[in-house]
């Protein structure tokens, strides 16, 4: 009975094993995330009353479903910049907890770009699976697709990304390198693919509505796993033959994607986001202990010290008035970004720094957003006209208060909002209406944020960007770097510097 | 880059999101009271997504119509 038992099984498994050698039909289970980001850990997403995501749920959810087919575990891109759990180890931390979890390959998306090009080539170097980037070219240790096979099934896996990334990173990011058109790149390489897989996939970080003109234009692809619009789709949409999947962001969704495959083609499937969310027993345990261990290292991380203060920083009076606090920061927008001037909300600086030693987690507090520096061309008037809306609500204290560098001016808080403003001088020479002076912010304010109209009057005007010369040129853009926390930026200049001592200077007078 | 967001036209930086979109529009407000966003084939999309060149976004509830 028993040797009949241990017969049957055999069968049982080497018909399994050989169905798809005979032209019977296979089941291969896709699992799919994207624009991870670094999101370790549950949260409450604004609006929602309740914590989702957890990359260590994820991965439990993944080990379940891995068990009952024969599966690939993908990501479509934007997995290791965003978080603090991701930035402090500039990703280090992400490539660890994929290899951990098995991840079978991943594409690049345009923030893996963000902490620059050697320590991207270190974190490819790292992980134990394959990196794409089929339309990328200059960058040692990626490859423009691989084949995986599975229950007789070879799987092309093709990867890549938007051709935007030189203008959404640093250029300095992306130096020598190439991004080529990611439509035509993939129609290139179908044929290639064809010769040696039953089934191609694409991981595409290009975004949901580019993944169908791709699959449009592009015929042969059996599926797209998508990223970069972070798009929750819920289920998968069919475009031709073309399967399109996209699995939300930031670990609170793991996307399931089963095929059924015949003689090599896609037969049938069905799909379906898995939300995630905590669960008790729900955690895989190894994910769970590295999330542990970056934690408790980003803490350290947090307690460095990068400086000193000579005197107190006031981010108090921010709203209502020229600080020490504001001047310092709005100065390193202007050094960092080598604007004219810095126009900055008060309402984002959010406290106060003692006389002292600063440490890593004061500028956090200090700059809690995930807020970058933009710095945009606007002439002497609309430069005027910031200034009045900036200080239209100051009997209120607005958060809209500017602090600045560069520049001085005077206004008179007791007048008619619209009129406060009764001087600006930039460089010490009064300001010219038509001249076109570089103003550095912050990306909230460069949208329109706090109700400052000037910077999106200017973006408007700006139709075609371009990088020459290591900046952003086109239009009234000339700097952008969305990759890198203005937090960030203010921890690496105090490190370079050491010692502050900012004054209030008389930058913002008070005039009745 | 031109985006839309409830039919208004939006003019946005390369490397804004759906979220600098929003700001622009004076509509994040909307999202912290529960209201969501979604693309023109109704799926939603996160506030750190990308744009892109006339993508077309809408808050909406659950309740509401596109």
């Amino acid at each position: 009975m028993k040797r009949l038992k241990i017969a049957l099984c055999f069968i049982f498994f080497f018909t399994l094993a050989m169905g798809s050698a005979y032209g019977g039909p296979s089941e291969i289970r896709i699992l799919y995330v994207n624009d991870f980001q670094g999101f370790a850990e549950p949260y409450q997403p604004l609006g929602s009353n309740e914590r989702l995501g957890g990359i260590a749920y994820l991965a439990g959810r993944a080990n379940e479903l891995r068990k009952e087919k024969p599966s690939l575990l993908l990501s479509a891109g934007d997995m290791i910049q965003g978080n603090n759990w991701a930035n402090l180890s500039q990703g280090e931390s992400v490539i660890e907890l994929m290899n951990g979890m098995e991840f079978d390959a991943m594409v690049l998306g345009n923030h893996e770009f963000d902490f620059g090009k050697e320590v991207l080539r270190k974190r490819i170097s790292e992980a134990r699976f394959p990196v794409l980037g089929a339309n990328v070219e200059g960058m040692r240790g990626l490859k423009p697709y691989v084949i995986k096979e599975r229950k007789g099934v070879r799987v092309a896996l093709l990867g890549v990304v938007t051709e935007d990334v030189p203008i959404s990173t640093h250029p300095k990011n992306v130096t020598d390198l190439k991004f080529l058109p990611p439509i035509d790149t993939v129609e290139k390489c179908i044929p290639e693919l064809k010769k040696d897989a039953d089934l191609i996939i694409v991981l595409s970080h290009i975004g949901h509505p580019i993944d169908r003109i791709l699959a449009e234009r592009v015929k042969g692809i059996d599926v797209i796993v998508g990223g970069h619009s972070h798009t929750k789709l819920e289920r998968p949409v069919q475009a031709g033959n073309t399967i399109i999947v996209q699995a939300r962001e930031h670990a609170k969704a793991l996307g399931v994607l089963d095929l059924t495959i015949e003689n090599g083609r896609v037969i049938g499937f069905e799909g379906h986001l898995e939300e995630i969310k905590p669960r008790i027993g729900g955690e895989d345990k190894a994910a769970l202990a590295i999330v542990e261990k970056y934690k408790q290292k980003m803490d350290a991380v947090l307690n460095v010290r990068v400086g000193e203060a000579e005197v107190d920083l006031d981010g108090e009076n921010v709203r209502k008035r020229e600080t020490n606090l504001g001047n310092l920061i709005a100065d390193i927008l202007r050094h960092a970004s080598g604007a004219d001037v810095t126009i900055v909300n008060g309402g984002g600086i959010r406290t106060s720094i003692k006389r002292g030693e600063i440490r890593v987690k004061d500028i956090y507090a200090v700059s809690p957003f995930d807020n970058y520096i933009v710095a945009i061309r606007l002439t002497g008037k609309q430069i005027r006209e910031a200034l009045e809306h900036g200080v239209s609500a100051v009997e209120e204290g607005g958060g809209r208060f500017p602090q600045v560098s560069g520049l001085s001016l005077k206004y008179s808080p007791s007048d008619q909002k619209g009129s406060r403003i009764k001087e600006v001088l930039i460089a010490g020479q009064p300001i010219d209406p038509d001249r076109e002076y570089i103003v550095a912010t912050n990306d909230f304010l460069a949208a329109g944020g706090d109700g400052y109209r000037a910077f999106g009057e200017a973006i408007k005007e700006s139709r075609d960007f371009s990088i020459i010369g290591g900046m952003m040129k086109g239009g009234k853009v000339a700097y952008s770097e969305s990759g890198r926390w203005l937090r960030d930026v203010v921890v690496e200049y105090l490190k370079e510097v050491k010692k502050v001592s900012p004054r209030v200077e008389g930058r913002i007078i008070e005039v009745y | 880059m031109k985006v839309y967001v409830n039919r208004i036209a939006v003019d946005v930086l390369p490397g804004m999101t759906v979220k600098h979109a929003l700001i622009h529009a004076g509509l994040l407000k909307e999202i912290e009271a529960s209201k969501k966003v979604y693309d023109e084939w109704g799926n939603e999309v996160g506030l750190d997504g990308a744009l892109s060149e006339g993508m077309k976004i809408y808050i909406i509830t659950m309740n509401d119509e596109q």
